[in-house]
């Protein structure tokens, strides 16, 4: 297998563009892409381009999105396609870019993702919001994704002892770090007393605890190894790669306070990569609700099962702390455009590891290993990579 | 904006909707509901024999949905009554399912407590007002 690493990466910022579509956000990601490149990259080298995309922009464009986008970017010749699994698009298109890399088929593939959530009325948002999960059973109980994570977050509270606080120190913490991050979408922190008494919106959900809606691209240019110092002194490596899927309803799976998916994609990406939980240096991980970033603690080794909201009370993923999790806010506060946020993750990982995180207070120091972690639905499925620093 | 279950759909799940018929793993012995090609339990069998569920069970987890949280197609029914609550429940022959909740007691309730099945209203679509199965507390009288 060949080594793969990245040597490019690009996103704009995650928000609200009344002003752009699809096309526009993606076009904005890639050329931004393309300017990263240390040593410059004629475009035409680029062979391939996996784009995940859930809605295909709010649905205008059923099929065929990918040539759609890499024809307004100029390259309308390269192998594109477009990758959908819920949430969990961008990482999918990471995890197939990478191992098209991997397999020595091609030396430079794009791996992006772009959604245009913000032009969708509220009422056809939150149709397409819970159309990705178990639609014939879940959705006829009357819930969206928010109503099945917070059947999770209700037994992880029966079964472990948290209590509601620790939802919102999620919130509190990722909105805390989105502050300094440029490319997030509500830079402002949040009080405790806030986050908990938002809004209701699936019991014990209120609004603090749910990530928004977002426009948005990510766009990262994926290189064999062996060729990636041609083009920069500082890859990222990517070291690890694993993708898992499960039972697409929650009634259907054995436990609710873990996600077997990102279990098994996290074991697959540390055993590739050689390395444990215990050599991460910081993470960015799927908190589309506050408690799934807790219950991702467990899930990716952090802690043991059960064990995330102690994690949490104890400081360890805060900035300051032993491994920042969310340093650039997370799904929660940094944005959620749904087929981009998993190589969003990755474009965050890519500026921190070459110590270009723009704000030097965000800056991350010393760091060798990071990872990253997307999740589509509730856990039907979810990614998992583990990067390295290249410049050591 | 289309239904989001169309008629034909929802039909052809009419005999778990309305009777909950789950089917037992002619190999393993074990109850899937709702229907699997392959039995998720001994993930071996694709032979089954309908079975009626006792329609009893346990609340596993539970929600209270509020007008935020709630598909358009339940929007009204948010509205009308603030929230609604639903569970996973817990099958005694097994089976995880979730539903929604009717009359819960005032004075709260939690997991682990018995519940059965009742037949209600879901909701309507295509003007065609759906039915199924909700769930109650087991002492609650009608």
């Amino acid at each position: 297998m060949e080594g793969v690493a990245i040597i490019g990466a690009g996103q704009t910022k995650y928000g609200d563009y009344p002003n752009k579509g699809v096309k526009e956000l993606f076009a904005e990601a890639y050329l931004e892409m393309l300017q990263s490149i240390d040593q410059g990259l004629e475009p035409q080298q680029i062979q391939a381009a996996y784009i995940g995309c859930l809605s295909s922009g709010s649905g205008f464009q059923l099929g065929q999105l990918a040539p759609l986008l890499m024809g307004h970017v100029g390259l309308p010749n390269v192998n594109a396609v477009r990758i959908e699994n819920a949430c969990a698009s961008g990482g999918y298109a990471l995890y197939n870019a990478a191992c098209a890399v991997a397999s020595g088929k091609y030396d430079l593939v794009i791996a992006a993702g772009v959604e245009k959530m913000r032009d969708v009325s509220s009422s056809k948002g939150r149709y397409w919001l819970g159309v990705s999960g178990d639609t014939e059973y879940e959705r006829l109980a009357g819930s969206t994704f928010a109503g099945i994570y917070a059947l999770m977050a209700a037994r992880y509270m029966y079964d472990y002892g948290m209590k509601r606080e620790h939802l919102s120190m999620v919130a509190v913490k990722n909105h805390r770090n989105a502050v300094a991050n440029p490319k997030a979408q509500f830079r402002k922190e949040i009080t405790m007393e806030q986050a908990l008494k938002g809004v209701p919106v699936a019991h014990p959900f209120n609004v603090w605890d749910c990530s928004p809606t977002t426009d948005g691209a990510a766009v990262v240019l994926l290189c064999n190894a062996k060729l990636a110092k041609d083009f920069t002194d500082k890859p990222v490596y990517l070291r690890g790669f694993g993708a898992a899927s499960d039972y697409l309803a929650i009634h259907d799976r054995n436990s609710i306070t873990s996600l077997a998916a990102t279990r098994k994609a996290a074991a697959e990406a540390y055993k590739q990569a050689g390395v444990g939980p215990k050599d991460i240096n910081f993470a960015e991980v799927h908190d589309c609700f506050t408690i799934a970033e807790i219950m991702a603690y467990g899930d990716l080794g952090f802690c043991e099962e059960g064990r995330g909201h102690i994690l949490l009370e104890e400081g360890y993923t805060r900035p300051d702390g032993k491994l920042p999790v969310n340093a650039s806010g997370g799904l929660k506060a940094k944005g959620h455009p749904i087929g981009a946020t998993g190589c969003g993750m990755a474009v965050e990982i890519f500026k921190q590891l070459r110590d270009e995180a723009q704000e030097p207070s965000r800056q991350i120091k010393n760091a060798r290993f990071a990872l990253s972690h997307n999740v589509g639905g509730s856990g039907g499925t979810a990614a998992v990579f583990v990067y390295q620093r290249g410049d050591e | 904006m289309g239904a989001h279950i169309s008629i034909p759909m929802y039909q052809r799940a009419v005999a778990q909707r309305y009777r909950l018929v789950g089917q037992k793993c002619t190999k393993c012995g074990k109850i899937n509901f709702p229907p699997k090609a392959v039995c998720k339990y001994c993930q071996a069998g694709n032979e089954f024999e309908n079975v009626s569920l006792s329609g009893k069970g346990k609340i596993y987890s539970k929600t209270v949905i509020a007008g935020g949280g709630a598909p358009p197609e339940f929007a009204e029914e948010a509205k009308c009554k603030g929230s609604y609550p639903v569970a996973i429940v817990e099958l005694d022959e097994g089976p995880r399912i979730i539903a929604q909740l009717v009359n819960p007691p005032e004075e709260g309730y939690s997991i682990g407590m018995p519940v059965e099945a009742v037949f209600r209203k879901i909701y309507e679509e295509e003007g065609v007002i759906r039915y199924g199965f909700k769930f109650r507390m087991a002492a609650q009288s009608v």
